[in-house]
């Protein structure tokens, strides 16, 4: 798992390009939900680096790639003594940057958690940053908040509207936690704010819906409608997030790879075969799938197989200087050849 | 052909890999197979092959096995002459599976007969050894379907001789035979990977191979074209009939190439498209052309496309621009995306137009497949000028162009605009043909069309600063709707039919 990241590891040559300047001094950089797919291979990456002076773990459970560098801490951002318990470890570890993580990576049915943990999770974060000067945090945020519509441009800039259904909760409590962080670091009061909008993850080890999504034989699609999509593969994800963490690019990225993918192609690629289904048959079969556990989406998600939702990574290609080591085409076929292994029972170890 | 079902069984189960297989079973199942095939001819014909091969497969091997027989001299005993190569390869087996030796113990001659033919065929020993495959382990499953070994086609037998006895049976049996092996070869030509790659699935993998029913290629071809059992087995190889990169908008290269010859027949033969001053168009560098609209049935972008292609000297690559609507639909906006329809939003034009493409544009929009019979060819109002409002940030220069012919072809006598909400259409459209012929009254009536081309309209001497004056953008765009009115307006004098021309 760790080789594909590792080998990630030094800065590629347009990543040097405007980022020639390392940080000032080695950095802290505490993570929430550190124990997470994103987060643990962020401390690995991290543990590394040189540029690193300290990896302070944040989550219920220690990340499995901590190592010398890095101190664990037991924090549930669900409790309300949340915030006072952040701060004093804020403070006791100097930490110079928050790198928000905790977030679920796909749709839940305890939505009342998901809120306690993404939106109220986030203000407690902040708070704690407010209170300890902590002057820059960085987010995981999604490319699917800005909504699969007939009418999306087929790049969608940084500067569109998010307009993924606030019916939601998956959706809401995402958005709402990222205006608070982007109001976290408006300008003038000196913070930097760090938002990434990280294209569908696909890779050998990472585990969502969208994997979950294609490794079933039959796959499910809308009658009549082929979408665009494009990937990010795992580890230019968690290169993305320590860019955004070592150097200071405030705003708003897309984090994607290049290139689009028909759904279709997405599909025959992954070796599975399309089940096309008239939208409201589909959405009548997923809410009862829903609402039996079965279904890995509410049947709100057949937008993003309707229409379509594709993000353009340039400005993080200029700001941040992240330049994508995998095409979406070559994310999707890395995920597919371990998705194989693993139908075939050659490869045990479950993805995380 | 009874005998052509049963081999591929047969070869599937010889040919399983050297790994993770309960071995008995498969001596029972080839067991099975071999009882009904005993066919002296068919071991004749194949045994001039024989010492060639054999030479190879000891010269290859790596590593020796001390166990093994001398296949020289054991070939040259007359008494049971197919036996010995098969058990030469049981042992060869042996070195890295245990199992083999009780599989070779307990498996009658008739499996070895087997073994034998399939060695013969030079189905086990395509290009990389077992032990190579052993070595490679997990990897070798995923060596893509593709990858062709070098040494692959080389080990294939040449093609058997027919032989002349007189007797008609044993023709036939040596053209059976024949065939049998070109089947054979047909099999293992193409995926050299799966002798390499361990199988884990076996009984998938057997039904997989006993679906392949498809006529024997000829021998010069390298690999056949297409196959079910690829496309079965490894999925993904069945895309190389898809195109390997889709662009951005959403353009399929192989989709389009195929629709082609029907593009080219609605625009030679059906409309009999004739292009008058295609060289207005640039011939190279960014440009917007703007049309007029019409039709129940859009079909100007189209070929306003293939007019491009065709007709101008560069073969220029025009993108239009489609109303919303079209991408709610159904099939509709899957297949103009596929064939260079693009979304009209500025940020996609402002993309294509910055790849130096060129951008059609219908600035009536939905307004002009709106019109009833009685307005066509007046142009109705061009929104808000936002193609103007591109042409003077992109810097892009604007060439007119008025379709004469296409406003007939789907004449528009009523629009039923109750009906929007319940089917995602902008109007639901009532022509003579539609929908009292259903689907087929959508078709188009066979009008002639014109296409005129106007001179370049050059926005150069505004800055990019005067997209926002609102005033001049109006301007701009009345002069460029009456450009086209004006050259639709003359080109209707001149017109004398509206099917002919």
């Amino acid at each position: 798992m760790s080789n594909s990241l590792t080998s990630s590891h030094s800065l590629t040559l347009a990543e040097r390009g405007r980022l020639s300047t390392p940080p000032a001094r080695r950095r802290v950089v505490a993570i929430t939900g550190a124990a997470q797919f994103l987060g643990t291979n962020l401390v690995g990456l991290l543990e590394e680096d040189p540029n690193v002076r300290k990896v302070v773990c944040l989550d219920t459970e220690a990340p499995t790639t901590a190592g010398a560098k890095s101190r664990v801490y037991n924090v549930s951002l669900t409790e309300g003594l949340a915030e006072e318990r952040m701060a004093e470890i804020l403070s006791a570890e100097a930490v110079d940057v928050v790198v928000h993580l905790a977030f679920l990576d796909s749709p839940t049915h305890s939505a009342a958690f998901a809120h306690e943990l993404e939106s109220v999770g986030t203000m407690h974060v902040l708070n704690a940053c407010r209170r300890t000067k902590v002057h820059k945090v960085v987010m995981r945020s999604q490319t699917l908040l800005y909504g699969a519509h007939a009418t999306n441009p087929n790049y969608l800039s940084e500067k569109h509207p998010l307009r993924a259904r606030r019916s939601e909760p998956f959706f809401a409590d995402k958005i709402e936690a990222e205006n608070e962080v982007l109001r976290f670091g408006r300008p003038g009061q000196g913070r930097i704010a760090t938002v990434l909008r990280i294209a569908p993850m696909l890779g050998p080890t990472v585990d969502n819906f969208i994997t979950r999504y294609l490794s079933h034989r039959l796959t499910p699609t809308v009658l009549g409608f082929d979408p665009l999509w494009q990937f990010v593969h795992e580890a230019d994800a968690v290169r993305a997030l320590r860019l955004a963490a070592l150097y200071d690019a405030p705003g708003v990225f897309n984090i994607v790879g290049d290139g689009v993918l028909p759904l279709r192609t997405v599909i025959k690629l992954a070796g599975r075969t399309t089940l096309p289904l008239p939208r409201s048959l589909a959405s009548g079969i997923t809410t009862a799938l829903w609402l039996t556990q079965l279904a890995e989406a509410p049947p709100a998600f057949f937008d993003y197989l309707q229409y379509i939702c594709v993000a353009d990574g340039a400005l993080a290609r200029r700001e941040l200087g992240f330049e994508p080591l995998y095409t979406s085409r070559e994310a999707l076929i890395d995920y597919a050849n371990a998705q194989h292994l693993r139908d075939v029972r050659l490869l045990s170890e479950t993805p995380a | 052909m009874k005998r052509k079902d049963k081999r591929p069984k047969r070869d599937s189960s010889a040919n399983q890999p050297a790994r993770s297989q309960p071995r008995p079973n498969k001596g029972d199942r080839r067991a099975d197979g071999r009882g009904t095939a005993p066919n002296s001819a068919r071991a004749e014909a194949k045994s001039p092959s024989n010492p060639k091969r054999k030479a190879r497969r000891t010269g290859r091997s790596r590593e020796p096995a001390p166990a093994r027989h001398e296949p020289g001299s054991a070939r040259r005993e007359p008494a049971p002459p197919r036996r010995e190569p098969g058990s030469a390869r049981l042992e060869d087996r042996r070195i890295h599976t245990p199992e083999a030796h009780f599989d070779a113990a307990s498996a009658p001659s008739a499996v070895l007969d087997e073994r034998t033919a399939v060695d013969q065929a030079g189905l086990s020993d395509t290009g990389i050894d077992s032990e190579e495959a052993f070595e490679l382990g997990i990897g070798a499953r995923i060596v893509p379907p593709t990858t062709q070994y070098g040494e692959a086609f080389e080990s294939m037998p040449p093609p058997v001789q027919e032989r002349r006895t007189g007797d008609v049976e044993a023709q036939i049996r040596a053209l059976e035979a024949r065939l049998d092996g070109l089947i054979r070869q047909r099999h293992f030509s193409d995926p050299s990977a799966e002798t390499v790659s361990g199988d884990p699935v076996p009984e998938r993998r057997a039904e997989l191979v006993k679906t392949d029913s498809s006529p024997p290629a000829t021998v010069e071809q390298p690999e056949p074209p297409a196959s079910d059992f690829i496309s079965r087995k490894w999925g993904r190889s069945a895309l190389r009939s898809r195109s390997e990169e889709f662009d951005d908008f959403g353009l399929d290269p192989s989709f389009e190439q195929r629709v082609k010859p029907l593009v080219e027949f609605l625009y030679r033969s059906y409309f009999r498209t004739t292009a008058e001053g295609v060289d207005n168009v640039p011939a190279e560098g960014r440009c917007i052309v703007v049309a007029n609209h019409s039709g129940a049935l859009p079909l100007d972008g189209l070929m306003l496309r293939a007019a491009l292609r065709i007709e101008h000297k560069q073969k220029r690559d025009l993108r239009w621009l489609a109303e919303d609507f079209v991408y709610y639909l159904p099939f509709a906006g899957v297949f103009m995306n596929r064939v260079g329809a693009v979304r009209a939003c500025p940020e996609n034009a402002e993309r294509l137009l910055e790849k130096e493409g060129i951008v059609g544009v219908f600035p009536e929009g939905v307004h002009g497949i709106k019109k009833l019979f009685q307005e066509r060819y007046r142009l109705q109002r061009f929104g808000r000028g936002g193609y103007i409002r591109l042409c003077l940030r992109m810097r892009a220069p604007i060439v007119p162009c008025a379709i004469i012919g296409a406003e007939e072809s789907s004449p528009l006598l009523y629009r039923l605009e109750g009906l929007t909400e319940l089917l995602g259409l902008p109007y639901f459209p009532i022509t003579p043909t539609f929908p009292f012929l259903g689907p087929a009254g959508l078709l188009p009536a066979p009008t002639k069309w014109r296409m005129r081309f106007g001179e370049p309209i050059n926005l150069d001497n505004y800055g990019p600063e005067a997209a926002d004056d609102h005033v001049l953008v109006g301007r701009l765009s009345e002069r460029v709707r009456s450009s086209i009115q004006s050259m639709l307006d003359s080109g209707l004098r001149e017109r004398r039919s509206v099917w002919f021309g």
